[in-house]
């Protein structure tokens, strides 16, 4: 028996775990119809994929959700798990999941599927027969994702950075870049059946003034450790920044440098999809202003050329959406994507050539890193700044970098810390802002920008 | 320079803030010992006493800061921390509280400076006053 199968018979046997037939699981997805693998439409698609984001305790209410969610004609279903299960809290997921089935009430922020089980959870997912993605934050996600492709989803998003820098202060960074490498390593197993199953980063990061160069180097990063344990098909992703031209720039570029990296890599034979995010920040508590800044994006989210779009409600300000609002917001997306033609193809060289400059030299960094893995070196790229993400509260991440806005509302830098920006490209980054005369008049425009659609 | 061991009290995630907080200091020229979100009482002392800081900041945003910094007083007089100027800001209450009410209050805990929803410069210039006066 390989090492890999030991280790995943102990981690899926788990008393609140369904009980694991690997044989009966790989039949499944052998014999899978295509229909539920985003890699399928990928390859087929003609436009912009829509998916929105979704989760409820029960299985009545979460296939009620799927229910509305068909009739708005959607392109992918979403699964968000709770955040109980997240935290690898399955006791607690079972008691809440209990006390929602009781009293008809939510008590989790999501589908507690580790206490659901695969037998159960693949009847719905076979029923709606659409792609499923699986939306959580899990650092530790091993038995999650198990569960997860053994119930016929087949889109598995996060990864080791991505689910950790903006959301934990203290998980260590070392085990969870170990946890996803199993993940992707069950993934490209299993992609060796029937079609690829896909899987997708999490670009947003904060989603707090973030600069495209970083996004740009996590995403790359993500990409190639999923590439290097076979997975043949994946998603990087990025959000609403502020700026079109900077959302272009950074989607020109993005496309680019993950072919050219992914090739480097022996991922020449890897299909590379491009994932775009609505905005991520804060909401306007006003939902008609929300609809517009919805609209707005599925526009960019067009001329981004995204693959994918995920998409918020109108209820973003308040919390979970009702299905109906959740629904209702795929139709308008549908809608605006449907009627939108005629897109023109926009570049601009010199921003271009900037951010890919600045990626290249980060990317760089990493690779002269001594360490003898991949996942070594970028551990300690973080480990030394050279890698940075704004706002994360990650103890490990340095904070160091600030970026402001500049007149157009892209997001420049102007303190690198440790990042290894080539000297010209931080002059080009300074060149582009004019910063107010006081330190303080500074921050208070670090806190206007940062809530840019307010 | 006057070192500051700064952080976000309790089960509270808002980084953005502690991470403004830590750029105005900063700013203003403090060595700042930032120890971020998630942060226990205890994990403060702690830092102070290793960095001999002049100034413990701690902030809270979620309101639930009254639980966690009911111990102060007697952490303070356990740990001789007799010359360290203690301060709290942020939104100090969970759901409406006023300010006659608050900063009594929080005083009694043993803070030398509350402030309750007031500005960040606002807060940090009158923070700077006090210390001047103090020395």
């Amino acid at each position: 028996m390989s090492l890999l199968q030991k280790e995943r018979d102990v981690i899926t046997r788990n008393e609140y775990a369904d009980s694991f037939d690997f044989d009966e699981i790989e039949h499944f997805i052998q014999n899978a119809p295509k229909e539920l693998f985003i890699s399928h439409h990928f390859k087929k698609r003609n436009g912009v994929l829509v998916q929105p984001r979704g989760g409820f305790p029960t299985y009545k209410k979460m296939f009620a959700l799927y229910d509305e969610f068909m009739k708005a004609d959607i392109d992918v279903l979403p699964l968000t798990i709770d955040s109980n299960t997240r935290l690898n809290d399955y006791a607690m997921a079972k008691k809440m999941l209990a006390l929602s089935e009781e009293n008809e009430m939510d008590m989790l922020n999501g589908y507690p599927l580790v206490n659901h089980g695969y037998r159960t959870t693949r009847k719905m997912i076979t029923h709606f027969n659409k792609p499923v993605s699986l939306r959580h934050g899990t650092p530790d996600a091993r038995l999650l994702v198990e569960t997860a492709l053994a119930s016929g989803i087949f889109e598995i998003e996060g990864g080791p950075i991505t689910y950790m820098l903006p959301y934990s202060k203290n998980f260590p960074l070392d085990k969870a870049f170990l946890y996803w490498k199993y993940v992707d390593k069950v993934c490209a197993k299993y992609s060796t059946l029937n079609e690829p199953i896909n899987r997708e980063s999490f670009g947003p990061l904060t989603a707090t003034l973030v600069p495209p160069c970083i996004v740009i180097v996590i995403q790359l990063i993500e990409m190639l450790l999923s590439i290097e344990e076979g997975v043949k098909s994946f998603s990087v992703s990025f959000s609403q920044n502020g700026s079109m031209m900077q959302d272009i720039v950074t989607s020109n570029v993005l496309k680019k440098l993950a072919r050219e990296y992914a090739n480097m890599f022996g991922g020449e034979d890897a299909i590379i999809n491009l994932v775009y995010h609505q905005w991520m920040g804060a909401f306007p508590r006003n939902k008609e202003l929300s609809d517009s800044l919805i609209n707005t994006n599925t526009v960019i989210a067009a001329m981004v050329r995204a693959d994918k779009i995920i998409i918020k409600t109108r209820d973003e300000a308040f919390g979970i959406p009702t299905m109906q609002c959740n629904a209702q917001s795929v139709a308008n997306t549908k809608y605006t994507l449907r009627t939108l033609k005629g897109l023109p193809a926009i570049k601009d060289e010199a921003e271009e050539e900037n951010l890919e400059l600045e990626v290249r030299a980060i990317m760089d960094a990493v690779f002269n890193d001594p360490a003898d893995t991949l996942w070594r070196k970028v551990f300690n790229t973080i480990k030394s700044g050279l890698i940075d993400v704004p706002f994360s509260p990650h103890i490990i991440n340095h904070n160091a970098v600030i970026t402001i806005r500049d007149d157009e509302g892209n997001i420049r830098i102007i303190d690198k810390g440790n990042l290894p920006l080539p000297e010209r490209c931080f002059a080009y980054e300074k060149s582009k802002v004019t910063l107010p005369p006081t330190q303080t008049e500074v921050i208070n425009k670090i806190i206007h920008d940062i809530g840019a659609m307010l | 320079m006057m070192k500051v061991v700064t952080g976000v009290v309790g089960n509270d995630i808002h980084v953005v803030a502690n991470r403004l907080i830590d750029i105005s200091l900063q700013a203003r020229g403090f060595e700042v010992f930032n120890l971020g979100v998630n942060t226990s009482l205890e994990e403060f002392i702690d830092a102070v006493v290793e960095t001999d800081a002049d100034i413990l900041l701690i902030s809270s945003l979620n309101g639930e800061a009254e639980g966690w910094c009911r111990d102060l007083q007697f952490l303070r007089s356990e740990y001789e921390l007799k010359d360290v100027t203690f301060v709290i800001g942020g939104n100090l209450a969970v759901g409406e509280a006023k300010q006659s009410d608050i900063i009594p209050k929080y005083k009694s805990y043993g803070f030398d400076l509350v402030f309750h929803q007031i500005d960040l410069n606002t807060g940090l210039d009158e923070m700077e006053r006090y210390m001047r006066e103090k020395q």
